[in-house]
């Protein structure tokens, strides 16, 4: 996992938590790490767990789909923790979340997705310098 | 691995480390141990812990420091700033006494709790690398005592420690013995997964995420067809899981529907990942809920 300070330029009103450059390997470690800085932050179970189920899904989507490598960065407003993931991929819409439930049997693409939509306060879809960002967030209170 | 690893009724991923665990962990140059202690003392700021961490003896304290940087975040930075994370050594931890007895070191233990309590921590844990043994010219036969006899330590629930032994310093026995000499024996890594079966119940250690998915997969597989349970239902315990992930757990969910009636299954899991697997369509009454 490249090492970056959390040093980034955060955006107005918000703290950087994290800022990590990761590929498949660097998954296991991210997770831990998220889920700290969660605990700190105050985000109770058993939403700081789907947190981090949210984090790994949209992280092992760029590992499957965008390249393999991404950047995360996790930061605080005043009222949310929030994940973003950026990527160097081919890019996508939130057109291939399913609206409904993906049936368990068969492989569904954006299933992860999916769930991460469901379980999170806020989810969008937008394009980055090269690739995509996908933002998450869930309410601190 | 070693052969009481493999067996050892305590086994459990760094993540489900708690208050009162006497854990053993054995490391090399295939698993150097570094995301284990790292993870352990995120972990343990996080809970609002007090940690310390007697490193490696024959690394300096910046050296362990930078380890611990190298990784982690901001986690680490403010656990220095307010005296919550604290590297150490056992030749210092046991000062003015520079002989090592199990008596000392028990009773320093037993003061850092008491601080710890008196400060407000919300427990101590400590990573202690057994480098120190060799350092101190210390008896092994005296640290194994030691180990043996530290239950006391950990009966109210407020300490837990880590004993890291590197497995290139120590004779195999004395790793045997250690190991099953305590009551918990950590995966040697992040990201690792251990699926064991036995009368009818998989029991499913460490991480399930996409890496692991199709070892997790196949141990489902074989849980169906494997001999008839003697409690007339399969059982996935997930109690020492520390991450499942949606992969894993959709796979679950496919269990649950693909059992026949017979011989049905049940899962046994926190709160965490029973609320993951409702989400994602399984059947509440299959969910054994704890803690």
């Amino acid at each position: 996992m490249a090492v970056e300070s959390a040093g980034g330029p955060p955006g107005i009103g918000e703290e950087l938590l994290l800022r990590r450059r990761f590929g498949s390997a660097d998954i296991p470690r991210l997770r831990v790490l998220v889920e700290s800085c969660a605990a700190l932050c105050g985000l109770p179970e058993p939403r700081r767990g789907e947190f981090v189920v949210a984090m790994d899904a949209v992280a092992g989507n760029v590992v499957q789909h965008a390249g393999g490598h991404g950047l995360l960065e996790l930061a605080r407003t005043a009222k949310e923790l929030e994940c973003r993931v950026t990527d160097r991929g081919p890019g996508f819409t939130e057109d291939v979340i399913p609206d409904l439930a993906p049936g368990v049997n068969g492989a569904c693409r954006g299933r992860g997705l999916w769930l991460t939509r469901l379980i999170t306060d806020r989810l969008t879809v937008a394009s980055g310098p090269a690739g995509s960002i996908v933002t998450f967030a869930m309410v601190l209170y | 691995m070693l052969a009481g690893d493999e067996h050892h009724p305590g086994t459990l991923p760094v993540q489900r480390m708690g208050p009162g665990h006497h854990a053993f962990l054995c490391y090399d140059d295939d698993a150097p141990g570094w995301d284990v202690l790292a993870a352990f003392v995120w972990s343990g700021l996080a809970r609002g812990e007090k940690v310390i961490v007697l490193g490696p003896p024959r690394l300096t304290e910046a050296q362990v420091r930078s380890r611990l940087q190298e990784a982690p975040g901001p986690l680490p930075a403010s656990g220095y700033e307010r005296a919550q994370l604290e590297l150490n050594s056992m030749r210092e931890l046991i000062l003015p006494d520079r002989r090592f007895t199990a008596d000392r070191q028990w009773q320093r233990i037993v003061e850092e709790s008491r601080a710890a309590r008196e400060q407000g921590f919300t427990g101590l844990r400590t990573y202690i690398d057994m480098g120190w043994v060799a350092d101190l010219g210390a008896d092994l036969d005296l640290m194994m005592d030691r180990e043996r006899r530290a239950g006391h330590l950990f009966t109210d629930g407020f300490y837990s420690e880590v004993c890291a032994y590197d497995r290139r310093r120590f004779p195999e026995p004395v790793l045997e013995s250690m190991c099953r000499a305590h009551p918990e024996n950590l995966l040697p890594r992040l990201g690792h997964l251990r699926c064991r079966h036995g009368d009818g119940t998989l029991c499913v250690i460490g991480e399930a995420d996409a890496v692991t998915h199709g070892r997790f997969a196949r141990a489902l597989a074989d849980l169906l067809r494997g001999p008839e349970p003697p409690a007339g239902f399969l059982t996935v315990d997930l109690s020492r899981t520390g991450f499942l992930g949606v992969e894993s757990a959709t796979e679950l969910v496919l269990l649950l529907d693909r059992a026949p009636v017979h011989r049905p299954v049940r899962i046994r899991c926190r709160e965490r990942h029973a609320g993951l697997l409702r989400r994602l369509g399984a059947d509440p009454a299959a969910l054994d809920v704890a803690g």
